[in-house]
């Protein structure tokens, strides 16, 4: 910042108060532009003849420009003046843009008096494209939030959404659904900035494994839920035991400290997430570490290679394409970019993509088993800032 | 990628074989390097939120550490080092040798960042501006040198074309009529209202400002001043300054901007035609010739991830940031 300029002849008054400059503002073109030919006619005067000129310099579609102008010319003989060529009056209408607002700008011209006038109308809030669709590996919309959804379980007739503050029970009706009951979730501790969680239905039992809390309840005869500080292991996969993984309060990964389906506990690198994965009868894990490495294991957990290209976010699921399972696995990027999900399979131990990518418009922030054939998704839209679950299922075709 | 019998096989397994990790990692060090240097006893809010300052040299370093209980979560990072006052050419060897992770960049380091540098750009958030002492009581000869810089050659050749030019104190993506000021050089009327004028001098702020400083000097003789360009800001006539829009509410920007030019607060500043008028009275009489509005720009290492660390304002938001590096 410059140094204060002394002695500054007083051009301003004492400050008496200040608005966003969007508080006047019209809500579309036609009210903008019914108050420019308002000040126009103030400043022309009844009954004299104005000529208009008008330029674009903002991204506004020509039929918004149209209809604006048009209701200015309207507005302006309403208001008791003419429009006409050679006019006593002339105004040359600028349609120009900030980042909240659209400014109709004239400048007015009556002899040698000049005088600019603005009426401005507030710029609506954009709407995305949803993301291209033609996938290989079969994806559906379930649901969709501005809020954070951290895991969602699809029962038969129900969807449960788990958000930062609500578990949210949502009834299928037709082809969509609709919301029967929720209930607050309550973390012992603060939410991480990267939060992560994972549901688990079993029965009318729901379980919801947070950072360092452990929520109960139940989805019959009425949505429960209740929340303890815990360091309870999540399921970090969907198998049968699963493998459970203690996660670290307070971040975004697993220690290492696993408990395998045999009962047996071993000791691994910190990871984001790990799942199964089969090659002719042999099993394998594959573990996304957060040192960035992503590691095929062997059933024992010892290192059986490494894997480039994948993200930090992998499900295991339970479809069986050919020779061996597959698995699901995000691309290597940033997350703030768009993402993609594909699935994988084994040969001769080296992970080979069985499917095209399924491109989303955002990054993914959880990838969960969702047992069978199929992973949860949640995906947070660049552009609208929403956060969508997909159902991802692999299908074995011919 | 090479196709086999229809399937896509992925590069070679290396049990170290590394590629990015796509979630956010925690720990690691920010190293952050700024021309800024503050001589403050008490450090300036670099940061606003998710760090606390545990070091405060003046002029010289900050260091904050993560907030263990910052609203939104913990930070990713666990500190960040701000080095001050490093000049734009030394710290663009320190990106180049791995020394720092952000960096700010003017026009020519922008030019030399080599293919692939991640850059943070924001809006315009900056004016560059001819600042008058009170002792240039003449108007025309203000107006004078307003009508006698070339913008756009100082545009084109000295900024690299970053930025935009423009006679508005507020740019045009905050208000909307920037465009409504005049930018155009007339030396005709120049030279008419520089008949007689005294010697004036100049200086710029920012020494990196002096190119565009001597630049100014030479129109300005085109106009028939005598324009002599200094290094003793306070001393001179004319300053070189930068002016920052300091809110993302237009109202509060340009009442941000009266203050730091020493005028008083302007008032009623509640449609976008108030704001237009209020800025026009600011700049009548030519005591302040806006020239060129300028983005911040800053390179970044590749190891940081997780950006921009920047807002559209320019303000510095590192608590989304995370390093690859060492194991959290």
């Amino acid at each position: 910042m410059i140094a204060a300029v002394k002695e500054w002849l007083a051009v301003f008054p004492t400050l008496l108060f200040l608005l966003p400059s969007g508080a006047s503002a019209a809500d579309d073109p036609g009210g903008a532009a019914r108050e420019l030919a308002r000040k126009t006619v103030a400043f022309a005067g009844r009954g004299e003849s104005v000529t208009a000129s008008w330029r674009n310099l903002s991204s506004l579609p020509p039929g918004d420009l149209a209809q604006a102008r048009a209701v200015f010319e309207s507005a302006l003989r309403e208001s008791g003046a003419r429009a006409a060529e050679g006019g006593t009056v002339e105004i040359r209408i600028t349609v120009s843009e900030s980042r909240q607002q659209y400014l109709l700008v004239g400048e007015a011209r009556k002899g040698d008096d000049r005088q600019t006038l603005i009426a401005a109308w507030k710029r609506p809030a954009g709407n995305a494209a949803s993301a291209p669709a033609g996938v290989a590996l079969e994806r559906r919309l379930l649901w969709e939030q501005p809020d954070p959804i951290l895991d969602a379980v699809l029962m038969p007739d129900a969807l449960l959404i788990l958000s930062p503050g609500k578990l949210t029970l949502y009834a299928h009706r037709e082809s969509s659904f609709e919301q029967r009951a929720s209930a607050p979730v309550t973390p012992a501790r603060p939410w991480p900035r990267d939060a992560r969680a994972r549901l688990a239905v079993n029965g009318a039992a729901v379980r919801a494994f947070l950072p360092g809390t452990l929520c109960t309840g139940t989805l019959q005869p009425a949505l429960t839920l209740e929340c303890h500080a815990g360091d309870d292991p999540w399921p970090a996969d969907a198998g049968a035991p699963p493998l459970l993984a203690a996660f670290v309060p307070g971040r975004n990964f697993f220690d290492g400290h696993v408990v395998m389906p045999t009962g047996a506990r071993k000791s691994l690198a910190p990871f984001f997430t790990a799942g199964a994965i089969s090659e002719r009868g042999a099993n394998y894990w594959v573990l996304a570490l957060t040192s960035g490495t992503t590691q095929l294991l062997d059933a024992n957990f010892e290192t059986a290679g490494g894997i480039t290209g994948w993200g930090s976010d992998l499900a295991a699921t339970g479809a069986h394409c050919g020779g061996g399972s597959q698995i699901l696995a995000t691309k290597a990027g940033d997350a703030r970019e768009p993402d993609s999900i594909r699935a994988y399979g084994l040969s001769n131990r080296v992970p080979v993509a069985l499917t095209a990518p399924v491109d989303f418009s955002g990054p993914v922030t959880a990838l969960w088993s969702a047992g069978g054939a199929s992973a949860i998704a949640v995906v947070r839209d660049l552009e609208t800032a929403r956060y969508a679950v997909y159902l991802l299922t692999v299908v074995c075709s011919g | 990628m090479v196709k086999r019998s229809g399937i896509a096989i992925l590069g070679l397994l290396t049990a170290s074989a590394i590629s990015p990790a796509t979630r956010p990692r925690y720990g690691g060090t920010l190293r952050v390097e700024t021309r800024q240097a503050p001589q403050t006893q008490d450090p300036p809010a670099f940061l606003d939120s998710g760090f606390n300052i545990t070091r405060w040299e003046a002029g010289h370093l900050a260091v904050y550490e993560a907030d263990e209980n910052a609203s939104g979560g913990r930070p990713f990072l666990d500190s960040v080092e701000i080095a001050l006052g490093r000049a734009l050419r030394d710290q663009s060897i320190d990106l180049e040798l791995g020394k720092a992770d952000v960096i700010e960049l003017g026009p020519t380091e922008l030019r030399r960042q080599p293919a692939g540098r991640k850059i943070w750009t924001s809006s315009p958030v900056r004016v560059l501006a001819l600042v008058f002492s009170p002792r240039v009581e003449d108007a025309r000869v203000r107006e004078a040198l307003a009508l006698s810089v070339d913008r756009a050659a100082i545009h084109a050749v000295l900024l690299q074309r970053q930025g935009e030019i423009s006679g508005a104190l507020l740019p045009q993506w905050l208000t909307g009529y920037a465009f409504l000021f005049p930018t155009t050089q007339d030396l005709p009327r120049a030279r008419q209202l520089a008949a007689g004028a005294r010697p004036l001098s100049l200086a710029p702020e920012d020494p990196a400002s002096r190119a565009i400083a001597e630049r100014i000097a030479l129109n300005a003789r085109d106009a028939g001043l005598n324009v002599t360009v200094t290094s003793q800001p306070a001393s001179a006539d004319i300053r070189l300054s930068e002016l920052r829009v300091a809110s993302s509410d237009p109202a509060k920007a340009l009442a941000a901007m009266a203050a730091a030019l020493g005028a008083p607060e302007p008032a009623r500043l509640d449609s976008a035609e108030a704001l237009f008028s209020a800025e026009r009275s600011l700049l009548d009489g030519f005591k302040v010739i806006p020239l060129i509005h300028l983005p911040d720009v800053y390179g970044t290492a590749a190891r940081v991830r997780g950006g921009p660390g920047i807002s559209p304002a320019g303000d510095w938001q590192f608590e989304n940031l995370w390093v690859e590096g060492p194991r959290p």
